[in-house]
C-alpha cells in the first residue's frame, strides 16, 4: 500500500526539503536564536523584522524525549493494515519545539513518557520520513 | 446590547439515509420554527453551522437549506470549525438582532456520518472515526488520520502528568451511557456498558478504548434566536445569559500545559461574567464531549476539580443519573448523537423546558453548554473553546 504523502505548502517546504536531504531542520529566530517547530513568530518580545523576524531553517540536534503518546491498534486507513499497532507521539525536542511523528524500532508496549529519542530520517516505501527511535541517555 | 433568546428546537435523530443535508437542516429548521410559534416569513436569517466551512464549495453555499425551505432570508452565512460552531452562531444572531438586521434566525447543523460511513465500506467501520480533514496534511504519512490519532495525547499526557487512570475514564463513560439508557433517541439506548465491560475492551488507539470516542450519528438540530422582547410571547423561551470564547492555537506547540487543559479559562470568564453566575448556580452540564478525555479537563478546567484531580473527583462525584453533577444528560457525543456542540444546545433546551422526558432534572434553571473545536489535525488539536449560559428566567 502506498503511504501518502505530507501536505507540503510554502510554509514547512524548506523542512520537507531538508528530510529528503537527510536532515532535520528546526526554525531558527535570526534575533535571538529561539527555536521552533512548525515555524512561527518568534515568541520573545523583541521587534519581529524584517519579515516573519528573520527566521531561517537550521539542522536540529534531532534530540528529545516522547512528550505525550498513544499507540493505534487500528487501521484507520488499508493503508494501514501492516503497520498496526503503531505509535504515534510528541516528541519534546531538546531545543525545546514539540514534533509529531512515530517511535520505532521499539515494542510499543515499552514506550514510555520521557523516553529518550532521536530523529532518524528513514525511507518508508519511498517517502522519507523523520521518525523518532530510542536513545538512550549517552548514547 | 440585546438580550437573546432561545424559542424554537427542531431536532432529528437516527439514520437520515438517502437524504440530502440541505433537506435534514431544512425539515430540522421547519420544526424549529413551528417550535417557535412563527411564520417561517419571519425568518430573516440564517447560519448553517458545518464541520468544516469550506465543504460542498460555493455550489453547496448557494443552495443551501434556506432555499429549499423557502425562507425569506436576507442573511445566510456556513459556518465551520469543528464543535463551536453552536455558540458562535448564537453569538451572530446577536449581532444581527442588534442591528436590526433580522428579528429572527434560525441556527441548523446536522450530520451524516452514520448513513456515510455505512456507503463508504472501505473506512475501517470503527466507532466514531470518520475521516475529518478532507485534504491531507503533513500529519498524513505517520498515520495520524483522525482526532483520535492525536486527541488521545491529552489523555496521555494527563495519566502521566497526574496518574489519571482508564478506570477514571471509563467512569465517564460508564455515566454518560447510563444517560443514554433514558433517552430513547440515542444511539446506545438500551445497551448498558459496565465499568468491567469497559475495562475488557481492546484499545482503538491508546490510551482510548472504543468508548472513549465519540458516536457518528445521522441527524440535525436547529433553533431560532431572537431578542427578549419578542421571545415573551412565546411558548418557552429560554434566555442566552452568556457566551464566551477560549482559543490556544498561538500557544500549540509552545506552551506546553495546553496537553492538560482546554481553552476554558477566558471562554467561561467571559460567558459566567455576563450572566452574573458562578459555577453553584449551573444546574446541568452539557460539556463537548467527543472523548472521554475531554470531559475529564473540562471537570477540571471549570473548576469543579482542581487541575489534575478530576479522577478523584470522579471516584467522589456522581455525574450520571441521580448524581449531584449531572452532566451530559441526554447521553452526549460519546452515547447519542454527534451534531457538535448542537448537542448539547438540544439537551439543554429541553431540560430547561422541562421536556427530558425520561430523565428530566428537578428544579433545572440554568444550563451550561460548551463547544471543543478547531482543526482536527496534530497541532491544532482543536484549540477553540466556547461557553454558552442558558436560564428560564
Amino acid at each position: 500500500m502506498t503511504v501518502p504523502t505530507p501536505n507540503i505548502d510554502n510554509d514547512n517546504r524548506a523542512f520537507w526539503e531538508g528530510v529528503d536531504e537527510g536532515k532535520f531542520l528546526l526554525a531558527r529566530c535570526g534575533v535571538c536564536g529561539s527555536w521552533y517547530w512548525p515555524i512561527s513568530y518568534c515568541r520573545q518580545a523583541h521587534p519581529a523584522a524584517p519579515f516573519m523576524g528573520d527566521l531561517s531553517w537550521v539542522e536540529g540536534s534531532g534530540r528529545g524525549a516522547v512528550f505525550a503518546f498513544n499507540v493505534h491498534h487500528v487501521a484507520l486507513e488499508g493503508w494501514l493494515a501492516d503497520r498496526i499497532p503503531y505509535v504515534n507521539a510528541i516528541i519534546e525536542l531538546d531545543e525545546g519545539p514539540m514534533f509529531g511523528t512515530n517511535v520505532v524500532d521499539c515494542p510499543t508496549g515499552e514506550v514510555r513518557v520521557g523516553m529518550p529519542v532521536r530523529i532518524v530520517i528513514r525511507d518508508v516505501d519511498g517517502v522519507k520520513l523523520p521518525l523518532a527511535v530510542p536513545a538512550p541517555a549517552g548514547a | 446590547m440585546t438580550d437573546l433568546a432561545i424559542v424554537g428546537m427542531g431536532m432529528l435523530t437516527g439514520t437520515q439515509a438517502g437524504r440530502s443535508m440541505r433537506s435534514i437542516l431544512a425539515e430540522a429548521s421547519r420544526l424549529a420554527i413551528e417550535d417557535a410559534g412563527i411564520d417561517r416569513s419571519q425568518v430573516t436569517a440564517a447560519v448553517e453551522v458545518r464541520s468544516a466551512a469550506g465543504r460542498g464549495g460555493r455550489a453547496g453555499s448557494s443552495d443551501a437549506f434556506p432555499r429549499l425551505l423557502g425562507l425569506p432570508v436576507d442573511f445566510y452565512q456556513p459556518i465551520g470549525r469543528g464543535g463551536t460552531g453552536g455558540a458562535f452562531a448564537v453569538a451572530i444572531a446577536g449581532m444581527l438582532i442588534d442591528r436590526g438586521i433580522a428579528n429572527y434566525v434560525v441556527i441548523a447543523g446536522g450530520s451524516l456520518d452514520y448513513s456515510e460511513s455505512k456507503r463508504a465500506k472501505s473506512s475501517s467501520g470503527a466507532k466514531g472515526t470518520v475521516r475529518i480533514e478532507p485534504e491531507g496534511y503533513w500529519g498524513r504519512p505517520f498515520g495520524d488520520l483522525r482526532a483520535v490519532s492525536h486527541h488521545s495525547f491529552f489523555a496521555s499526557r494527563h495519566m502521566h502528568e497526574y496518574g489519571t487512570t482508564s478506570r477514571h475514564l471509563g467512569l465517564i463513560a460508564t455515566q454518560l451511557r447510563d444517560w443514554a439508557l433514558l433517552n430513547p433517541q440515542a444511539r446506545y439506548y438500551g445497551r448498558p456498558l459496565t465499568l468491567e465491560q469497559y475495562e475488557a475492551e481492546d484499545y482503538l488507539v491508546y490510551p482510548y478504548r472504543r468508548d472513549d470516542v465519540c458516536v457518528m450519528t445521522d441527524g440535525a438540530v436547529a433553533m431560532v434566536v431572537t431578542g427578549a422582547d419578542r421571545a415573551r410571547d412565546s411558548e418557552h423561551p429560554v434566555s442566552v445569559r452568556g457566551i464566551g470564547f477560549g482559543e490556544a492555537m498561538a500557544q500549540l506547540w509552545w506552551e506546553k500545559r495546553n496537553y492538560t487543559s482546554l481553552a476554558v479559562q477566558n471562554a467561561k470568564q467571559q460567558a459566567f461574567g455576563q450572566a452574573g453566575i458562578t459555577l453553584d448556580d449551573i444546574d446541568c452540564v452539557q460539556f463537548y464531549d467527543c472523548f472521554t478525555g475531554e470531559v475529564l479537563l473540562q471537570l477540571e478546567d471549570y473548576g469543579w476539580a482542581g487541575k489534575g484531580e478530576g479522577g478523584a473527583f470522579l471516584e467522589s462525584t456522581r455525574i450520571g443519573p441521580g448524581g449531584t453533577l449531572p452532566v451530559n444528560t441526554g447521553g452526549g457525543l460519546m452515547s447519542a448523537y454527534h451534531f457538535g456542540d448542537l448537542t448539547g444546545f438540544s439537551e439543554a433546551l429541553l431540560q430547561l423546558r422541562g421536556q427530558a422526558t425520561g430523565r428530566q432534572l428537578e428544579n433545572c434553571g440554568t444550563a451550561l453548554v460548551t463547544g471543543h473545536g478547531g482543526e482536527v489535525l496534530n497541532p491544532g488539536m482543536c484549540s477553540a473553546h466556547s461557553t454558552v449560559v442558558l436560564s428560564t428566567e
